[in-house]
């Protein structure tokens, strides 16, 4: 049982090889000893998710793939680093991508939910033609996807 | 202060764990429920006929028949089914004892696309058309291509949240469920009987492709490569620091196994710890390090201070009742793919079979999802009565499951006492219960 932070409370075990692993240090990376609480993980997995260094590999993998016209991989990064959002001092370069993923989606959602909603709202008013045209069900019918071939 | 360390007791603990493989369990079956009263109420029957696949290969049933004729037809695509299933299970086999990970991993990736982009699409589609809901194509195939990319990404090609993969498996497995529910009724209830069987056969015989699977994933200490529902393990909130997220074993060791649990615990435990205190860096040149370096996107991560802390109970407890101590720390689960209709099938894509990590998390494959969920959807058909009986006979057949996995602590297959049990009660229910029931209804007896 280590004694120097108290950060944490009582561990005692009566496996000796338990102890190995209460007696390391956290990295000083995380905010334990000043926030007087348990390290704070990345991921919203808190110790069953990622490590710090992997973080930050997968922030920026997600947020490079979320350009494929990917916005709701945009939304599950953000959601997956979570505390990154909240604790954004702790952990400032997975904070960069995860704050320009939220950007992307919030802007992509914009776009693409005006434009549905014009065109569901709007109707044939709007649009003439083009909306039977354009619209789901009949393009399904029309080609024929629904046909379980 | 030994007290503050154990929180609950291992009746809670082992209670948090079936809830948490019980819960998407029940979410899979009730979203297949839905869809097949939203789906099948507003358009007639006749679509089921138009459903030709590989399960009705050899048969096509129609409502002329006479039942003997429809049995015998059920049957014979029952067994063409299972036969393709054999065949593609001894492929998987093969591939995985040559080490083509990559490839299959590729090709789950690819399966799991067609069938979140294309079933999914499917279902998508007639959903849209009984509801008229007025989506245009762009929008409806960007929603779609983002829905399907990210399920394989979360399933399949990264480390995700937990509760990303957990819902993306689910849907996947109510996808194919439902797929499965539009075959024609006699043909999906001996098809049912028939994959039981089959899992009986390929898990616990010695010559069954599914325990030759696993017993070459043990003796690699791999993980296999294919759709398996792993619940979320048990967390202990005063569990100590964690310097980095470590790595585990796959497999828990198999010395372990063998031995009782009284005297064996202990070494069980150290062995976990081992491997724990190597494991200080979060790289992958552990020497423990559980896959080799082609799937280094699948590494296992898991809290070990819920391993350490259910190993220290479970040093603790043999001195007290070794026959309950360690009920959830074993090995792991039979996989029996499944060839889809299409000819673009999701082969290796589904599990069956419930098994154990070592981090003590239960893990179903998601074959089970898919036949547990197509029992009831069949039911669904019928009555609502026949759905509430059979969901309990799946529950209770999945816990008898799980009390048999406890005990006997190997690979076991999780269809057959829930399939038998469900079939039995639906034979039951729709034709006992529910003339007992409609008439105490009539006759303002009961109910």
């Amino acid at each position: 049982m280590e004694t120097g932070s108290d950060t944490h409370p009582a561990n005692p075990n009566p496996n000796p090889n338990l102890n190995i692993l209460n007696n390391r240090n956290p990295s000083p990376s995380r905010n334990s000893v000043i926030s007087g609480t348990s390290p704070v993980w990345p991921t919203i997995d808190g110790p069953l998710g990622l490590s710090e260094e992997d973080s930050l590999s997968y922030a920026r993998r997600f947020y490079k793939f979320g350009f494929a016209m990917l916005p709701w991989l945009w939304a599950v990064n953000c959601f997956y680093f979570w505390p990154v959002l909240r604790h954004s001092r702790s952990f400032p370069h997975i904070y960069r991508y995860v704050v320009r993923s939220a950007v992307g989606f919030a802007v992509f959602t914009a776009l693409l939910s005006s434009w549905a909603l014009t065109f569901a709202i709007g109707g044939d008013r709007l649009f003439g033609s083009v909306w039977d045209q354009l619209v789901m069900y009949n393009l399904a019918e029309r080609l024929g996807l629904t046909g379980w071939s | 202060m030994a007290q503050n360390q154990r929180p609950r007791s291992i009746l809670e603990s082992l209670g948090e764990e079936i809830v948490r493989i019980i819960t998407p369990v029940s979410i899979c079956m009730f979203m297949v429920v839905l869809l097949v009263s939203v789906l099948n109420s507003s358009s007639s029957s006749s679509s089921s006929a138009s459903v030709s696949s590989i399960a009705t290969i050899a048969y096509a049933e129609t409502s002329t028949d006479s039942s003997w004729d429809k049995f015998l037809g059920a049957l014979l695509n029952s067994l063409v089914f299972v036969a393709v299933v054999t065949v593609v299970t001894f492929v998987l086999v093969l591939l995985f004892y040559l080490r083509c990970t990559k490839f299959l991993k590729l090709y789950m990736g690819f399966s799991a696309f067609v069938v979140l982009g294309f079933m999914g699409g499917e279902i998508a589609l007639f959903l849209i058309e009984d509801f008229s809901i007025p989506i245009d194509c762009i929008t409806f195939m960007v929603v779609l291509f983002n829905f399907a990319a990210v399920g394989v990404l979360a399933v399949f090609m990264s480390k995700m949240a937990i509760i990303v993969t957990q819902g993306y498996l689910i849907v996947i497995g109510m996808l194919v469920a439902y797929w499965f529910t539009l075959l024609p009724e006699w043909t999906t209830w001996v098809l049912l009987v028939a994959l039981a069987l089959y899992d009986l056969a390929a898990v616990l015989l010695p010559v069954g492709p599914l325990r030759l699977l696993v017993e070459l994933a043990i003796s690699r200490d791999e993980d296999i490569p294919a759709l398996v529902y792993e619940a979320r393990p048990v967390t202990y909130n005063d569990s100590g620091p964690m310097d980095g997220v470590a790595q585990r074993k796959v497999w828990r060791d198999r010395r372990g196994e063998d031995l009782n649990d009284g005297s064996n615990s202990n070494s069980n435990t150290n062995y976990v710890f081992v491997d724990n205190v190597d494991s200080g860096s979060n790289t992958l040149s552990n020497s423990n390090a559980v896959l080799d370096s082609n799937s280094d996107s699948n590494t296992l991560v898991s809290g070990y201070n819920d391993a350490s802390l259910v190993g220290a109970e479970e040093g603790r407890v043999p001195e007290r009742d070794a026959e309950l101590s360690v009920p959830l720390i074993d090995r792991r689960m039979i996989i029996q793919p499944q060839q889809q209709e299409d000819a673009v099938s999701s082969e290796s894509l589904m599990l069956e079979g419930i098994g154990l990590g070592s981090s003590g998390a239960i893990k179903l494959g998601l074959g089970d999802f898919i036949f547990y969920s197509v029992l009831v959807g069949r039911a669904a058909m019928y009555d609502f009565m026949t759905v509430y009986a059979c969901y309990l006979a799946i529950i209770a057949g999945l816990g008898v499951t799980l009390v048999l996995l406890a005990l006997y602590r190997k690979a076991l297959p999780a269809l057959p006492v829930s399939i038998a049990l469900g079939v039995l009660f639906y034979l039951l229910t729709r034709f006992l219960l529910e003339v007992f029931v409609v008439q105490c209804s009539l006759n303002l007896l009961m109910f």
